[in-house]
């Protein structure tokens, strides 16, 4: 893997924490353009690319990371930011939502999330941080859909737009993997959602629909 | 003691006037006389001749008498004597005879010199100067020097010339020849810088010139057209005949036209005199005086002494037209105080008494209004200062975000990471309450990095200036912790301070809603139209806000954070209006003047 951050210090008891899980960190880099250096140079199975670099420290790593999965599709995105935007979900999530991660950054001291998110996305999955995920389902909402849902559909539907598939959301809710599908089947009917055939699309569909009615979104208190 | 009185102080420019006018009363008459008793001149001719030269005497006496400081008149009366002067060749008495033969180009050097400093009186630059002076030495130096050898007694009734010294017909031709040379060449020089006055000369200057232009240019083309067509013979020779005589007749009236054109000028004193009374601003001082001065061009300065510059009426930095070198610049003075400037096209020079008066009986109102373009350029400095200081409020705000992303967090993440390092080490090795300690360690970071978050996001949202103003209110909206519903058109980036003031507005008063309104709803409704950017939130609380209320903390106050904020508003000629009656929700609406899209 190669991780992208300008802030030295970190990166490197980042790599540290990494390598003492069994990843290989083949390069770490401080800017875009040794990023996409490395990436060409050592095709890494995936990127952790925080979301400030030089020369603005704006969203020099969403472009990067935008830039990789078009260029080069075999290599994920994990990225890693300070704050969570919704926003920038369509842009990230524009080309298909395989290999590609979206994770606070604080995450990365949080093993387990952190490190399932760098395993999922290296693997061809998606990786949402679950905040943003639960932004984006919500906890009160008076009107739209998504008020029919029950709180544990609710539960189920954040769980899909972070990324996990059903295997994954059964082991995290402790539900037979049938249960977890009737709750995907009722969730997709109760939203008018047509049923996805792979997790990719899947998530896809969830987070475009949570964008479309995101404006109205809120947040469990 | 009385002075003794000189000669000099008696010879007063009105007293040389007059005396020109009589010489040239006297010299007509005689000139009338002689002709008539010659009997071989037309009478046409003789009487329009005698008009014309009567009319200039006349003309310039009264040119003179309303402009006593201008030598137009007395140049003009000059002429007419020169014109009567050139006549006393036909006297049948040898000495006025002689003394005509000297005199025979007499009107020339005076015409020259009169239509060169047409209508100021003044020759301003050397090349006029050098010509008037070639003109006067050709009028009077050449036709002495050809009188020497002109022997009068060879024509039929001649008059002894009494300054014959040899009888050279040839150097007297010779000398006739090169007066006619010079002449034309003075003529050409002449008519050369008049083109160019008239061409350089601006609407007012042109008004003043052109009845002269317009004559003489007649009578020229008249001459012109009788030389073209011959001899007395041809039938229209004598129709051209006519309109030069007429045109000469018309020329001083023409010169005293001009003259009367600017002396119009000062009729309008009176009238700004009047109007002044009235109150005027700034725009309407400088139309009354560019209507006074008859220059549409005209522009007030006034004299900012702090600053060493001159400001227009609104405060701001005078800017004069392109053209910068065509301007001249008149000072306005009062009590040895400099007060203004009047930039005026040069022209008005030509009468610098109008421009004096003009600008003496507007002093007063010109050190008001100067006062008053002095607070306004105060005002706008204040402005532009309180603009500033909201732009380095943002950029402060932005710098202490980075600031602290950059370095807090990153070190607080750092530690996080390497206790996590620590722990998964210590894992089984150490007792329980170890365990436990470093739990309580991690998750006191893990709360130090949210709150360092929220701050962070508090002082500067990263978003606002990633993406602008709308995804960094929906960003708001989805944290919040109750239902809030965001509703914007399409809204373009904004100037920075327009967007963090519009962010701060909405969120200032979430805050606001959160802390005071017992408030389940709230929306947010954000537009862009015409130039403005409204920014709109709403709430189903208790009401009874009250932006103006100091004491934060009370139910019910807006708290003092809306008040800080509509002096940011204000900053940028925005408003920010609090609607909360109580038990029926609050409004907080905020208008903004977005001018400058980017």
């Amino acid at each position: 893997m190669v991780l992208a951050d300008d802030a030295v210090f970190l990166r490197e008891v980042v790599a540290e924490l990494l390598r003492g899980h069994g990843c290989d960190v083949v390069a770490q880099v401080a800017d875009p353009a040794g990023l996409h250096g490395a990436i060409a140079a050592l095709r890494p199975d995936i990127a952790v690319v925080d979301i400030r670099m030089p020369p603005t420290h704006h969203l020099e790593g969403l472009e990067a990371a935008v830039a990789i999965r078009r260029d080069h599709p075999d290599v994920g995105v994990l990225l890693l930011s300070q704050y969570l935007e919704s926003h920038y979900l369509p842009a990230l999530f524009g080309a298909g939502a395989g290999s590609i991660g979206y994770l606070l950054k604080e995450r990365v001291a949080g093993t387990a999330v952190f490190l399932d998110a760098v395993r999922r996305v290296a693997a061809g999955g998606c990786a949402l941080d679950p905040d943003v995920a639960a932004l984006l389902v919500g906890g009160r909402h008076r009107r739209g859909p998504l008020d029919t849902l029950t709180d544990r559909e609710r539960e189920v539907l954040a769980l899909m737009a972070e990324g996990r598939s059903n295997r994954s959301i059964s082991d995290q809710l402790v539900l037979t993997p049938r249960t977890v599908e009737s709750h995907v089947r009722s969730i997709f009917t109760r939203l008018g959602l047509q049923p996805q055939p792979d997790d990719h699309r899947r998530v896809l569909a969830v987070i475009t629909y949570l964008q479309a009615t995101g404006t109205t979104a809120t947040r469990r208190s | 003691m009385p002075r003794p009185l000189s000669f000099r102080a008696l010879l007063t420019p009105t007293l040389v006037v007059y005396l020109a006018v009589g010489l040239g009363v006297l010299l007509g008459v005689a000139g009338l006389v002689f002709k008539v008793r010659d009997g071989s001149n037309p009478a046409a001719g003789m009487v329009l001749g005698a008009t014309g030269g009567f009319l200039f005497l006349a003309a310039g006496a009264v040119a003179h008498t309303r402009r006593p400081a201008n030598r137009v008149g007395l140049l003009m009366v000059l002429v007419g004597a020169g014109f009567f002067a050139e006549d006393l060749q036909v006297s049948r008495t040898p000495a006025i005879s002689t003394a005509g033969l000297l005199l025979v180009r007499a009107s020339s050097g005076f015409a020259a010199h009169l239509l060169l400093a047409f209508p100021s009186g003044r020759l301003t630059s050397r090349v006029q100067r050098l010509l008037v002076a070639a003109a006067y030495a050709t009028a009077f130096g050449l036709p002495s020097a050809a009188a020497l050898f002109y022997d009068t007694r060879q024509l039929p009734d001649s008059v002894p010339n009494l300054l014959l010294v040899a009888d050279n017909i040839q150097l007297a031709q010779a000398a006739n020849r090169i007066e006619e040379t010079i002449g034309a060449a003075i003529a050409v020089g002449v008519l050369v810088l008049l083109v160019r006055r008239w061409a350089t000369a601006s609407r007012p200057l042109r008004w003043v010139l052109a009845p002269v232009f317009v004559t003489g240019l007649v009578g020229a083309a008249a001459t012109v057209a009788g030389g073209v067509v011959g001899s007395t013979g041809h039938p229209l020779y004598s129709a051209f005949l006519w309109v030069y005589w007429v045109a000469f007749c018309l020329l001083p009236l023409a010169f005293l036209a001009g003259v009367l054109r600017v002396r119009l000028g000062r009729t309008a004193v009176g009238d700004l005199l009047g109007r002044l009374h009235e109150p005027l601003s700034a725009a309407d001082l400088q139309g009354l005086l560019a209507r006074s001065l008859g220059d549409p061009s005209l522009r007030i300065g006034y004299w900012r002494p702090e600053s060493g510059t001159f400001i227009d009426g609104d405060g701001q930095r005078l800017r004069l037209p392109e053209d910068d070198s065509q301007r001249a610049v008149w000072p306005v003075e009062r009590d040895g105080r400099r007060v203004a400037a009047l930039f005026h096209d040069p022209a008005l020079r030509e009468d610098p008494h109008h421009l004096d008066a003009v600008a003496a009986a507007a002093g007063l109102a010109l050190d008001n209004q100067r006062l008053a373009a002095e607070v306004n350029a105060q005002l706008t400095e204040v402005r532009a200062s309180r603009v500033r200081i909201v732009a380095a409020a943002d950029a402060e705000r932005r710098r202490l975000e980075r600031d602290l992303h950059d370095g807090a967090q990153q070190r607080l993440v750092v530690a996080r990471l390497l206790l996590r390092l620590l722990q998964e080490r210590l894992d089984g090795t150490v007792d329980e309450q170890t365990t436990a300690l470093l739990a309580r360690s991690a998750d006191g970071l893990d709360r130090a990095m949210e709150e360092l978050r929220a701050l962070a996001r508090g002082i500067h949202p990263a978003i606002l200036t990633e993406a602008g103003l709308v995804p960094a209110l929906r960003a708001l909206a989805e944290q919040a912790p109750l239902d809030v519903r965001l509703t914007a058109a399409a809204v373009p980036r904004l100037a920075p301070a327009v967007e963090a003031t519009g962010y701060f507005v909405a969120a200032e008063a979430l805050t606001n809603t959160l802390k005071y309104a017992h408030a389940d709803q709230v929306r947010i409704d954000v537009e862009h139209a015409d130039g403005r950017l409204r920014v709109e939130v709403t709430d189903n609380g208790i009401g009874g806000a009250d932006i103006t209320a100091g004491t934060a903390g009370t139910a019910g106050t807006a708290g003092t954070g809306l008040l800080g904020l509509r002096d940011r508003l204000a900053a940028l000629d925005g408003t920010l209006t609090v609607h909360s009656p109580a038990g029926h929700g609050t409004v907080v609406r905020a208008f903004l003047p977005t001018d400058d899209p980017r």
